[in-house]
């Protein structure tokens, strides 16, 4: 009886634990296909930066924006720049552009061989002499009086100075490496080819696939123009917008509504900043205020101090990181010599700063980097794969911060070089006099008192 | 009715003969010697009415932060004291000379402080009321300074302006010390008492320089006196002391390199365009300093007009040549009357000392009640029916919760201080602050740390206080993203509805968020409570 009993407790517990194992692998297997359908799961970072802003601006070199900076590789002393290449004299001098309007260097790649020179960093007045225009505007620089924003912050954050562009040649090439790793088109010719850059991988791509939010941030978006649309007389005008959006050159991104969307006008940026929506990456490409010369410089750092002050207010500020650049040299004297490290690049050094509650105060970081150091420092820190043999090369700026420091809360700082500082006064005579008096009236009072009562005796 | 005890007065040692003024010398009345009490009875009741004083004054004093005025002078008292967070916005030297900010200081030398700061002036006024005692014991009887003394302790115009910190308070104490002085040279005629006026009235000037229009007091005491000597030799001597103790101000600032601003301030003052109609006074002031103080005042002025002496007309010159002088100065300010207290809680006090009971009222049966304590009980009701005539308005002023309006020197702000705080907590260091007037713009830098700038300020540099910075520009301060948050505050909005439609225009114009708002309780129309926004704070952006 015993043994009926077990033997019947045995098979409905063998059925039991089938019914069991059949439930769990289907649910294993309901899951598992789910999981294929929809992106993995969002990799947390592996750095306390959660949110990651790249702005790139427009042709100067770090020559021309900090080269008489203390403490920086800066322009070196008794540079004198030759007329001509090939002789010595005449020559111009580094000088302070001052009152002097900037003008459009040339900047392309043939302009860029001829001022670089075989390496001997000897043509940048007759690069852009040759080009027509005037050629000693390439060693005109700027200042602590000109850019006072941009030097208060290298005072508070990093600056970096041996930030590279990408590619020795113009915006095309270099905006494509800020965005994909490599050049874009291969070979001589720098253009969105007409059917767009096709099945190119930009970062977006893999941040898509690891399920990881982005946006794509445009001043002044007008999202009509695509390079379905765009003809290349409006490059310097609206038509330009494809060049620094270059997401607007693919098919497939302005095709996908739901890519297409996550390309928006950058007045997005500051209402998501102010809810603390920002995504994990922002790039943001800037229009009118993108200090192309001969463009308003002013009006570039209008642009950069609005994007951080609303960064500093925002609640992402404490696992934030913002950090620009600008996209090539614009034909401006740099005296650094770039690197080469293949057929398209460096180019000339760019100015570049790092902006985030970990940045080493006032850090001058002299790491060899370019645009795709950004790209190598996403892929870090969301463990994604690199897009192409540059960003996998790439150095990084993790030096550039202290994880080990808690998060620093943000200053908005002033966009004056030398802020007015209240004297305070000695406070010694202010005391001393003040107290004096007092004796003196209650010397008089209580003389007067005592004399009243030896009369009233 | 019938005058049942005239009141007393002394002769002068020097009256000259033939004064039509010179009061006839009369029998002491009866009620006097019962005043003639142990000096621990009037010890008791001077502590009794200075714990009053000292609990009325108290009473909630942190309910609300600073206003305007009170973050100003506590700022330059913690800039003096080298206060890291205030040196940057609140500059040593502005418009007031410093005995008063110097006194200060010491309790303002770390962190944020402002109960401290209302404690020392509280203490202070404490003072006054018990200077008040004295000096009326000794122009008329030791019941009139007990009396006076109470009357100002429950005050609601002493006990409001002496819970924050003005410059006000202190000058009232050290009016009276001055009072106090020349009522003693007036008895004495000793030359050193008048010389020890002229110093105690250069101290009072040292904490706030208006105090110089009792220098007129003085003088039309003197001028409308005959009987008391003119001593010209003494006023020789004594106005060198009033110059050299005065001097204080414009050498401390010369010896710690600042000689401008006082002089830009009072060319100002002098010149600026009225800020309150005619009838601010009238309207604000006697219902604070009490309707039947006032009553009691000028009502026993004139029942004993036939007892007038010199007592009377100085009481009167200190009260005459302030309120003449500053209702005809364009500037009016609800502090700005407080010397003129002491004299009309004395006149007050001697009055309802010597009130005269109706005969009917007096005609009680001997078995019942004694005539001289009939007399007694008439003036006590009539004293205690005073004092709870300040009580009530005083308790009112003391423990209201705050509301949407708010007149400036009447008390704290509400919500400023928790603004401030706000902004100090949730900006960014180095945000700036774009504020309605400068009342809001000095409160939010003593609270928030934040520079902060008024949009009502002229730009024209003659309609502006040479203290305050004026944008010339707001909306070009915005674009270029130099200013990052605008607050409204319901207080400023009322005083200028023009300010306030272009506060509301560079709000919508620049992407304004509201960020934070401060509250007070209200009512709607069918009397529901509401919250009333009293402070908006938004962010806003180019």
């Amino acid at each position: 009886m015993t043994r009926r009993i077990v033997s019947v407790l045995r098979r409905r517990a063998g059925r039991l634990v089938a019914v069991a194992v059949l439930l769990a692998l289907s649910v294993v297997t309901a899951t598992s296909a789910a999981a294929s359908a929809a992106p993995a799961t969002p990799a947390t970072p592996t750095t306390p930066i959660e949110n990651v802003v790249f702005l790139m601006q427009e042709n100067h070199t770090f020559d021309n924006y900090f080269g008489t900076r203390p403490g920086v590789d800066g322009i070196p002393k008794g540079v004198c720049m030759p007329m001509r290449a090939d002789l010595p004299e005449p020559c111009v001098k580094p000088f302070h552009i001052g009152k002097l309007g900037a003008i459009d260097l040339d900047h392309s790649a043939d302009a860029f061989a001829q001022q670089y020179n075989g390496g001997r960093m000897n043509g940048f007045v007759e690069g852009v002499s040759r080009a027509g225009k005037d050629g000693r505007m390439a060693m005109a620089y700027y200042d602590d009086r000109d850019l006072p924003y941009y030097w208060n912050l290298a005072d508070e954050y990093v600056l970096f100075d041996r930030f590279f562009s990408s590619s020795h040649s113009g915006s095309i090439r270099n905006h494509m490496y800020r965005v994909t790793g490599g050049p874009g088109a291969a070979g001589k010719a720098e253009t969105i080819p007409a059917t767009g850059w096709g099945n190119i991988p930009t970062i977006f791509d893999r941040l898509e696939a690891a399920g990881i939010s982005w946006k794509f941030y445009v001043q002044n978006y007008d999202p009509t123009i695509t390079f379905r649309s765009r003809v290349e007389e409006e490059d310097i005008d609206r038509g330009a917008q494809v060049i620094w959006v270059p997401l607007l050159g693919y098919a497939r991104y302005v095709d996908d509504p739901r890519l297409f969307s996550k390309i928006v006008d950058l007045d997005e940026y500051y209402a998501d900043a102010a809810r603390g929506d920002l995504p994990a990456v922002s790039f943001i490409a800037p229009a009118g205020n993108s200090e192309h010369p001969p463009g308003n410089i002013g009006a570039g750092q209008n642009l950069v101090r609005a994007l951080l002050t609303q960064l500093m207010r925002s609640p992402e500020w404490s696992s934030s990181a913002f950090i620009w650049s600008y996209d090539d040299w614009g034909g401006w004297y740099d005296h650094v010599k770039p690197p080469k490290v293949d057929q398209y690049g460096y180019g000339f050094r760019v100015p570049a700063l790092l902006v985030s509650p970990y940045a080493r105060r006032g850090r001058v970081d002299s790491t060899t980097l370019d645009f795709t150091s950004v790209l190598k420092f996403i892929e870090v820190n969301w463990r994604l794969k690199p897009l192409a043999s540059r960003d996998a090369k790439a150095n990084t700026f993790l030096d550039a911060f202290d994880f080990d420091a808690p998060p620093r809360p943000g200053v908005l700082l002033s966009a004056e070089r030398t802020t007015v500082a209240l004297r305070r006064p000695d406070p010694r005579p202010v005391y001393g006099s003040y107290a004096t008096a007092l004796l003196l009236v209650g010397a008089l009072v209580g003389a007067a008192a005592v004399r009243g009562r030896r009369r009233s005796r | 009715m019938s005058v049942s005890h005239p009141a007393t007065t002394d002769k002068l040692p020097e009256q000259r003969g033939g004064d039509a003024q010179r009061p006839a010398r009369s029998a002491p009345p009866s009620w006097l010697p019962a005043l003639r009490r142990p000096r621990w009875k009037v010890a008791g009741g001077l502590t009794g009415v200075a714990v009053l004083a000292l609990f009325v004054r108290t009473w909630q004093i942190d309910a609300f932060g600073f206003n305007s005025d009170e973050a100003v002078y506590a700022g330059q008292a913690a800039s003096l004291a080298g206060n890291p967070r205030y040196t940057e916005y609140f500059p040593v030297f502005r418009a007031h000379p410093m005995l008063v900010q110097a006194l200060l200081s010491p309790f303002f030398r770390a962190g944020e402080v402002d109960v401290a700061g209302r404690l020392v002036v509280v203490a202070l006024g404490v003072l006054t009321v018990l200077a008040v005692y004295p000096l009326g014991a000794r122009l008329y009887t030791r019941r009139v300074g007990l009396i006076a003394a109470l009357l100002l302790a429950v005050m609601p115009y002493h006990v409001v302006v002496t819970r924050q910190v003005l410059l006000d308070g202190p000058m009232v104490l050290l009016a009276t010390l001055t009072l106090y002085c020349m009522v003693r040279f007036v008895q004495r005629q000793d030359a050193l008492w008048y010389v020890a006026t002229a110093a105690m009235l250069g101290l009072t000037m040292l904490a706030k320089e208006t105090s110089i229009v009792l220098a007129g007091s003085v003088y039309a005491f003197l001028a409308l006196t005959p009987g008391v000597r003119r001593p010209v030799r003494a006023t020789l001597l004594a106005l060198p002391v009033l110059a050299l103790v005065f001097a204080t101000h414009p050498i401390s600032q010369a010896l710690a390199g600042r000689t401008e601003t006082g002089r830009n301030y009072l060319v100002w003052q002098l010149f600026r365009r009225p800020n309150h109609p005619m009838s601010f006074y009238l309207e604000n002031v006697p219902s604070s300093i009490g309707l039947l103080v006032l009553l009691a005042a000028f009502g026993g002025l004139w029942w004993a007009r036939r007892q007038r002496s010199w007592r009377e007309t100085l009481l009167l010159s200190w009260i005459a040549v302030p309120v003449v002088f500053f209702q005809l100065w364009p500037v009016k300010g609800f502090q700005y009357l407080l010397p003129v207290v002491v004299p009309v809680a004395v006149l007050a006090a001697r009055a309802l000392a010597v009130l005269p009971v109706p005969a009917r009222v007096a005609a009680v049966p001997r078995r019942v009640m004694p005539r001289a304590r009939v007399h007694l009980v008439v003036r006590l009701v009539a004293v205690a029916t005073v004092a709870l005539s300040l009580l009530g308005p005083c308790w009112r002023a003391v423990s209201q919760q705050g509301g949407a309006h708010f007149l400036a020197g009447s008390g704290g702000v509400p919500g400023g201080r928790e603004a401030g705080r706000w902004l100090t907590d949730h900006t960014p260091d180095g945000s700036v602050i774009l504020t309605l007037g400068p009342s809001m713009s000095n409160i939010i830098r003593y609270y928030g740390q934040r520079q902060s700038y008024g949009l009502s300020v002229s730009p024209n540099p003659l309609h502006r206080n040479p203290s305050y910075v004026a944008l010339n520009n707001p909306d070009g301060w915005l674009r270029n993203n130099n200013l990052h948050y605008i607050v409204w505050d319901s207080f400023s909005a009322r005083r200028s509805t023009f300010f306030a439609d272009r506060l509301a225009t560079l709000v919508r114009r620049y992407h304004g968020r509201i960020v934070h708002t401060e509250y007070v309780g209200g009512a709607d129309a069918s009397g529901r409570a509401v919250p009333v926004p009293v402070i908006i704070i938004y962010e806003v952006r180019p």
